[in-house]
């Protein structure tokens, strides 16, 4: 078991090397970054660029550079932004927060809904309910995750007003004057978003599995010793089905911070994501590779989580 | 005359799928007397498990009873709500599947799946279940009982788990079980341990039992009586003896003809044809298409089962103008 | 006389079945009436994408790449009535066909701006999708047929690919890359088909980042068929590799290759959409995502600009996921009797 843990541990180095390798070379992707730069920041002064040459030690050969940007990334030095020029490590610190938050409360929620109704919807396979569910849950993995939060924000911010649009606090207040409501009536429709789309990837998981578990001997043998149906499902059924939704669960926690760019962007989410995107539109690397980095950390310790979770779920693992 | 247990009276088994109603039981009758092993024959196809899953109540979707008696101990099992036949399903009637690594769930421990059957029909608390799993283990023969019950089904070997299935199936001493094709998954080696322990414990427990299996060797061991399905029809009932010695219906010939002998030279008799499609079977007596004796009247009319001598029933509309080889070559 | 009819009967029924492995599917398929539900919007797609010019109502804009709030009015092609709602639910406008889906604040006609678009959103699944099969089946084979040190190398650079944070690094791959781009649209030589050279950059792109979990499934699908007893028996017959794998392992892999490839069209197509919205498409392709990434910032008022194009999306996707539903039903049953 811990050799199990050992092995993998070993195993993301190179991953987490190789991601950053590519990372690296993205700056080089088309070019001299210094002109990448430019192309990006048309108007960036000429100060600047020597005091980035020198700061970044860009007159090195490349391989050194890289080797000077991994030492410094691994002591938790990611750089400074090219825009303003605040050390990236802070600014990431300051803005993971509030996307950390939108996406935990979604998550919990997302979860924690869509395993009985994905359960009961195998249960009553082809009933009314059951295509209900099975048509919303394909609708809402078919749909553009912002156009959901398009749609909300105009029907109930725009035209009706019970909600604010964007932002995660502040004004116009109308009932949500109070700091705490404040924060509530701005999650709202963002969490909604990310729940209904969570929601519907989930159940579609657990739903499959559940239905052709369902089909297998064993649940046929237990219903033959007269267990409870209540014991055959949630008992001997939902553990051989957990898997997949595990691991789902695993890369959504994983992801949190890459969170939801579109779902961000949408409704003006002061969080990591949409910092993202107005980085990567102005190419200012040091804080995209700083949060794709940070990012790639959180996915590797997620996987590595989900497989040892794994292990305790699926006995026959463990015996490899 | 010993009392029955079970009397099955037109029982008919539907399942409504896409293709089309599959009638996999479609008029069965047959009883089961107290203590008796009795054997319940035929093709894959034929309906014998779905006779076993109707008794029990637990045909799986799209699977529907639709018609039929099944008076257990006098009580019509078909009328009985679902909690009350979960208090009769493993308890009082138990079945066992054919591959015991299907049957037995993979996640969790041998130990778990017999506490769980022991305390579904038992209030004893779990040290108790506990003692009673190790005692059911070591009577079907499982060494080491205690030690091993903590592992899963997968580091049991065939026999073992079939054993171990066996275990669990008769956990709370059922008086009724169904075994179903309990060799047919093992090693041939295998095969006698597993049939002789289903003997002693019968004997043991004091069970009436339903040898469910398409292996005549199997059957003219195990059993005092057989019934043979063909399609979902019963097609003959007798003691096993006058079967194997004067059988009266065509298939049952057909399938004496199919089994391999060592002591006789036999031409191995393949019966021609195909097993009929449920969805749209062949009109009549199912077997008709694929019967050397059929007449007109076999593809219009369902044939009844009539009694031919003391005990021994057959559905054939010609059964007094054939004259059918046996086991014995008469 | 028995016997007769009997014959008969059994030489209709063989006559009326196709007993290939396609022509069962296909009936099956056809039972399932949402996946042909999903076939038909995808029939449909193709069909407004590749025909879509001729009958749109209004033509394309003149030149997309400029943004020019001041059209000047033309009354024959009506563009200049900028943000109208859509006809129907404009109680000013008596011809409630006119803007089926509003006009846009640079006067141009919603409805006809999706239509012309149809043939990106194709473009861009079909190609996309194009591109990561090819890498898939090609790493996924492979990795799955040579086994041990290959298989693992193989497996690792997927798993860096998987653990990516894909959406993000298209961004930056895609901003660098169009950011350089000189002519909007280049001219194949012997088709003579115009290309957009900012949306082909997006769909090499999504390509190369997409590739990784389908090469996992195509590993997993090669090894269980290469352990089926077939192969075993083709091996000693005597066959070599190359046949093995190109006679008997590959269409075997065919079906699920269908199924994956319409699942990944779907996703494509949201991921092109995901990418323009967020600003990083290309301008001069008025493709779904860039409809709705041009409205945005007026979506208060022009509403119309955003739900419609979305809705375009929305059931397109849904569209190609019912027919990857329904194709997977078809080829590989479930046992549900």
């Amino acid at each position: 078991m811990f050799r199990y843990i050992a092995r993998r541990l070993l195993y993301m180095i190179p991953v987490f090397l190789g991601i950053s390798i590519i990372s690296f070379f993205v700056m080089y992707a088309a070019g001299d970054p210094l002109s990448i730069i430019r192309i990006g920041k048309p108007d960036i002064t000429q100060e600047t660029i020597d005091s980035l040459k020198a700061y970044y030690g860009l007159d090195k050969p490349v391989p050194i550079q890289y080797l000077n940007w991994l030492t410094n990334l691994l002591q938790g030095n990611f750089g400074k932004s090219l825009r303003g020029g605040r050390p990236v490590n802070l600014l990431i610190g300051s803005w993971a927060w509030e996307t950390v938050k939108l996406q935990l409360i979604s998550i919990l929620l997302a979860f924690a809904i869509s395993i009985p109704i994905g359960v009961n919807s195998a249960k009553k396979q082809y009933s009314k309910q059951d295509v209900a569910v099975t048509s919303i849950s394909l609708f809402g993995v078919s749909m553009p995750t912002f156009w959901l939060g398009l749609l909300l924000i105009i029907i109930f911010s725009f035209q009706l007003g019970w909600l604010p649009s964007a932002g995660a606090y502040g004004a116009p207040y109308l009932w949500w004057e109070p700091p705490i409501l404040d924060e509530i009536a701005h999650l709202i429709l963002p969490v909604t978003v990310l729940v209904y789309v969570m929601l519907a990837q989930n159940i579609r998981l657990i739903r499959a599995n559940m239905l052709e578990i369902l089909r297998s001997d064993y649940i046929l043998a237990a219903r033959a010793s007269g267990l409870s149906e209540r014991k055959v499902i949630y008992k001997y059924a939902l553990r051989n089905a957990i898997g997949p939704v595990i691991t789902y669960l695993g890369i959504s926690l994983g992801m949190i911070i890459a969170g939801a760019p579109m779902t961000e962007y949408v409704f003006s989410w002061p969080g990591l994501g949409r910092r993202y995107v107005t980085a990567a539109m102005e190419l200012d690397f040091p804080v995209v590779m700083g949060i794709t980095m940070i990012i790639t950390i959180m996915t590797l310790i997620a996987n590595l989580i989900i497989d040892i979770c794994y292990v305790y779920i699926d006995p026959r693992i463990r015996f490899r | 005359m010993t009392e029955t247990i079970l009397n099955i009276e037109g029982l008919k088994t539907y399942f409504f799928t896409e293709a089309g109603i599959v009638t996999a039981v479609d008029g069965v009758s047959f009883n089961l007397k107290k203590g008796e092993s009795l054997g319940l024959v035929g093709e894959s196809g034929s309906g014998k498990t779905v006779t076993a899953l109707s008794v029990l109540r637990i045909v799986p979707k799209p699977g529907k009873i639709v018609d039929g008696k099944v008076e257990f101990n006098g009580e019509d099992l078909l009328k009985k709500t679902e909690k009350e036949m979960q208090r009769i399903r493993g308890s009082a009637i138990a079945i066992t599947f054919q591959d015991p690594s299907s049957s037995l769930n993979p996640v969790y421990n041998v130990e778990t799946q017999l506490r769980d059957a022991i305390m579904a029909h038992q209030t004893v608390s779990k040290t108790e279940a506990r003692k009673r799993a190790i005692e059911l283990l070591e009577v079907v023969g499982i060494p080491e009982a205690e030690t091993r019950m903590r592992e899963y089904p997968h580091q049991f070997s065939g026999g073992m788990k079939q054993r171990v299935a066996i275990a669990r199936a008769l956990a709370c001493e059922p008086t009724l079980l169904f075994a179903d094709e309990p060799t047919t998954n093992l090693d041939v080696t295998i095969q006698a341990q597993v049939l002789n322990l289903l003997n002693d414990l019968k004997k043991k427990f004091g069970m009436s039992l339903v040898m469910i299996t398409h292996d005549m060797g199997i059957i003219a061991e195990m059993t005092t009586r057989i019934v043979v399905l063909y399609a979902g029809h019963v097609c003959e009932i007798a003691k096993t003896y006058d079967l194997f010695d004067r059988p009266r219906h065509p298939y049952t010939e057909a399938l004496l003809a199919a089994v391999p002998r060592l002591d006789m030279r036999k031409t191995l008799r393949v019966i021609p044809g195909n097993i009929p499609n449920l969805i749209e079977p062949p009109s009549g007596c199912r077997f008709h298409p694929r019967c050397n004796y059929a007449k007109q009247i076999c593809e219009e009319v369902v044939p009844v089962l009539e009694e031919t001598e003391q005990g021994h029933f057959v559905a054939c509309h010609e059964w007094r103008n054939i004259s059918l080889k046996g086991e014995r070559g008469h | 006389m028995a016997s007769n009819k009997k014959e008969e009967k059994t030489k209709e029924k063989s006559k009326r079945r196709g007993a290939s492995q396609w022509a069962v599917a296909w009936r099956r398929f056809k039972r399932n009436k949402a996946g042909v539900f999903g076939l038909i919007i995808v029939m449909a797609v193709f069909f407004v994408g590749i025909f879509g010019s001729f009958f749109a109502p209004y033509p394309a804009r003149p030149d997309p790449g400029a943004y020019d709030p001041f059209y000047d009015i033309d009354p024959t092609t009506g563009l200049g009535d900028a943000r109208k709602p859509p006809s129907w639910l404009d109680p000013e406008e008596p011809n409630n066909f006119k803007y089926l889906f509003g006009t846009t604040p640079i006067g141009t006609d919603v409805f006809s701006d999706v239509i012309h678009g149809t043939k990106y959103t194709v473009y861009v699944g079909v190609l996309v999708t194009a591109i990561t099969m090819a890498l898939s089946i090609v790493v996924g084979a492979i990795a799955g047929f040579y086994g041990r040190w290959v298989d693992n190398l193989l497996m690792r650079i997927t798993e860096v690919f998987l653990v990516f944070p894909a959406l993000l690094f298209i961004l930056v791959f895609v901003r660098i890359f169009t950011l350089r781009v000189g002519d909007p649209f280049v001219i194949l030589p012997v088709i003579n088909i115009q290309i957009p050279v900012g949306l082909t950059i997006v769909v090499l792109i999504l390509g190369v980042f997409n590739w990784a979990s389908n090469a996992r499934m195509i590993r997993g699908e090669f090894l269980r068929i290469r352990e089926l007893e077939f192969i075993e028996a083709e091996r000693a017959l005597g066959a070599s590799n190359i046949r093995i794998i190109f006679r008997h392992i590959l269409p075997n892999l065919l079906s699920s290759v269908i199924v994956v490839s319409s699942l990944t069209i779907a996703y494509a197509i949201l991921l092109e959409a995901a990418v323009s919205f967020l600003g990083f498409g290309d301008v001069n392709t008025i493709t779904w995502g860039q409809i709705l990434q041009e409205n945005f910032s007026e979506m208060r008022i022009v509403w119309w600009a955003e739900i419609f194009p979305g809705l375009a999306i929305l059931l397109t996707v849904f569209g190609f996921n019912l027919l990857g539903d329904g194709l997977s039903d078809a080829l590989n049953p479930r046992l549900r009797d």
